[in-house]
């Protein structure tokens, strides 16, 4: 197969088309931010960059949006579809420990229940992945048998280059077509362009395989007493987190007959999480959240779909306001998993 | 430094505080809250730049929780915290051992280096580097030199916004919200066992994060900061969304300051403001 390169100048040119022929696209700017683009220009790659304060999950499962909509009409009540934004969606400059989380959430949108509003979106999408040369003391994708070089979840993948140019490389047949698509932009690999490694390899920190063995016995650990201790309980971490995916569903009156019912993202991390009608409350304190919390990521996802529920980008790690951080959580669970039989 | 670890070692040893609520470094030298138990555990407590959080919203967990006092390591904007939940019967001091520290500023972003750039906003206008009372003070305050207080002149440029622009500049900021309620976990003073955004039976506030949720969100939780935020910033530097909140509630401390004549967290036997009714309360202000 041809192997392709790409300069800046040209990913922008057909940004622009894409904008044209009126796809979403989101990129990140010179904030840093994901950002659905409102012109090219405004897309800033640089694969030397932390990974962005929010993941891009918004764009495939938004922090509200409407089921229908609900008017009572004498004694009926009529429900209206809210109108769905079709447009295709391209994802530019996605790290590997962004664009991974796509499949991972996929398998939970897609388990008893199809979700049709996460699927149309994700279904008509193109992501467009960039190695990392980007870590820190929170990363930890290399744990995860990923790596900043890791294109799971990518359709294309990108390769810094000098010159402001990127290898391409073709991950799966709708990044193929793409390529065949927008041809003109794409120029062949001559081997001219120097690549442009990673400065340094990322550590492995822990081995997945013990801790998961010690999750698997220790739900009743006085490890928990104190790992999530300091936790506040809020949101952050599960908000910003590209693999969280919990939502609540809600009525709201808009008007004095009329209103929406909306899914609305939620988190394990809220008391009200589990609080039943009757009152009671099984994880009735912060403790038994935070357990919840590492127990989905690193046991019960794997248990269920096959899948870590996290991809390591530390994004939980680097915004949470009392610096809990889950990589050193893991660390200790490694380290207790020595003797992973002795259950306390 | 080590007259800290001194103070804390000791109160544990001698049964002055049945725990302390501190910080610590963790293996990444990240400063971060924790609780020591023993006198061993207060081995790791320290002191410094980065030592952002107000350990005082840690209290409410503790609500009749034994007997014995409850330690804690406090600065000078922190204690006002604790001051604040005194005046409000949330704590009692008498169920406190407070360890004042001096403090010589703390950072904004805790990711870099204390400097002139990195200094959080409170700091540039904090009026007291020494706690004003406590049961033990450790720590030299040394002299740092106090930037500009560059918030005070976004609130002059916003108070000379016409309401239509302020409405665009708000709406701005609170489109960014995503409802995480950070700026309410972190707060000293948001204690309530149930929040208003909890209440559904019927639903005051929309939970979904729309420009109506997000508004309503915000105002009321600045509305119930009225006159009682302590100017922590802590809601503020927890928000993921960077969304500039301290705006809000400074300035409703200011109007507090100079139509009331009150400050909260300032003396442990005046009355909180907000509790307390007298005829001569102005409304004039009110439009
Ligand atoms: S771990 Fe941190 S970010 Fe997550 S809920 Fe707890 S305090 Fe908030
Ligand atoms: S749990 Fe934390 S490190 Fe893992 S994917 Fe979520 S934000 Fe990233
Ligand atoms: S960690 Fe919590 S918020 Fe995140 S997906 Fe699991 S249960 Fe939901
Ligand atoms: S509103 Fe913000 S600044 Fe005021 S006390 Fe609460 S956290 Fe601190
Ligand atoms: S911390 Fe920021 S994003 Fe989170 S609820 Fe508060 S204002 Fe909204």
């Amino acid at each position: 197969m041809e192997e392709y390169i790409v300069s800046l100048d040209n990913l922008k040119k057909i940004a622009d088309e894409l904008l044209n022929n009126h796809c979403r696209v989101i990129g990140t700017t010179s904030e840093n931010k994901f950002k659905e683009l409102n012109y090219a220009e405004e897309l800033v790659l640089n694969p030397g960059a932390v990974p962005t304060s929010s993941s891009f999950k918004e764009f495939f499962f938004p922090k509200t949006e409407p089921l229908f909509f609900y008017k009572q009409n004498h004694s009926n009540v009529d429900l209206f579809n809210p109108i769905q934004d079709k447009s295709k969606i391209v994802i530019i400059g996605a790290k590997p420990c962004d664009a991974a989380s796509l499949p991972i959430i996929s398998k939970v949108f897609n388990w008893d229940y199809k979700d049709d509003l996460f699927n149309s979106r994700y279904d008509n999408s193109l992501i467009i992945g960039m190695s990392c040369h980007y870590s820190d003391e929170f990363c930890f994708c290399n744990d995860l048998g990923s790596s900043p070089e890791n294109m799971k979840g990518s359709d294309v993948f990108l390769k810094p280059l000098a010159d402001n140019y990127f290898k391409v490389v073709s991950v799966t047949p709708k990044g193929a077509e793409f390529i065949n698509e927008y041809q003109k932009y794409f120029e062949k690999d001559l081997g001219k362009n120097k690549s442009l490694e990673r400065k340094e390899e990322n550590p492995k920190h822990f081995d997945y395989d013990k801790v998961k063995t010690w999750l698997d016995n220790n739900f009743e650990n006085k490890f928990w007493d104190t790992a999530g201790e300091m936790c506040l309980g809020c949101a952050q971490c599960a908000f910003v987190c590209p693999t969280c995916h919990c939502f609540d569903i809600v009525d709201e009156q808009n008007g004095s007959c009329a209103g929406r019912r909306a899914k609305n993202w939620d988190a394990c991390q809220f008391s009200l999480f589990t609080k039943h009608a009757s009152g009671h409350n099984p994880r009735d304190n912060q403790e038994k959240r935070y357990r919840q919390r590492i127990s989905h990521k690193f046991k019960y996802y794997m248990d269920k779909f096959d899948e870590v529920l996290c991809t390591g980008c530390g994004r939980c790690s680097r915004g949470c306001p009392v610096s809990l951080d889950i990589l050193q959580i893991v660390e200790e669970i490694n380290s207790l998993s020595g003797n992973s039989n002795s259950i306390q | 430094m080590n007259e800290l670890k001194q103070i804390c070692k000791e109160a544990l040893t001698e049964k002055k505080a049945r725990f302390i609520i501190a910080y610590r470094e963790d293996k990444n030298k990240k400063t971060k809250p924790f609780i020591a138990r023993t006198p061993e555990d207060a081995e790791q407590i320290i002191f410094n730049h980065q030592a952002v959080n107000n350990l005082a919203v840690y209290f409410p967990r503790f609500k009749n929780s034994g007997e014995g006092k409850i330690g804690i390591v406090v600065k000078s904007c922190d204690l006002k915290a604790v001051t604040a939940l005194i005046q409000e019967n949330q704590i009692k001091r008498d169920d406190l051992f407070i360890i004042g520290v001096n403090c010589s500023g703390v950072v904004r972003d805790t990711t870099m280096e204390f400097s002139n750039d990195n200094t959080q906003i409170k700091c540039k206008y904090c009026q007291a580097k020494t706690p004003p009372y406590y049961d033990e003070l450790a720590e030299e305050s040394k002299e740092f030199e106090m930037p500009d207080d560059d918030q005070a002149e976004l609130m002059a440029r916003i108070e000379k916004m016409s309401s239509d622009e302020r409405l665009e500049f708000w709406s701005a900021e609170f489109e960014k919200c995503i409802k995480c309620y950070a700026c309410r976990q972190v707060c000293p003073m948001c204690y309530c066992e149930k929040c208003i955004v909890e209440k559904s039976e019927p639903q005051w506030i929309d939970t979904s994060s729309t420009a109506r949720g997000n508004f309503s969100w915000n105002i009321i939780r600045a509305f119930h900061m009225a006159g009682r935020c302590i100017g922590c910033h802590e809601c503020e530097r927890a928000c993921p969304m960077d969304i500039p909140l301290t705006l809000l509630t400074r300035k409703m401390g200011m109007v507090a300051s100079s139509e009331f004549g009150y400050r909260h967290g300032m003396s442990l036997t005046e009355p909180a403001l907000i509790g307390t009714y007298s005829t001569s309360d102005k409304e004039d202000f009110i439009k």
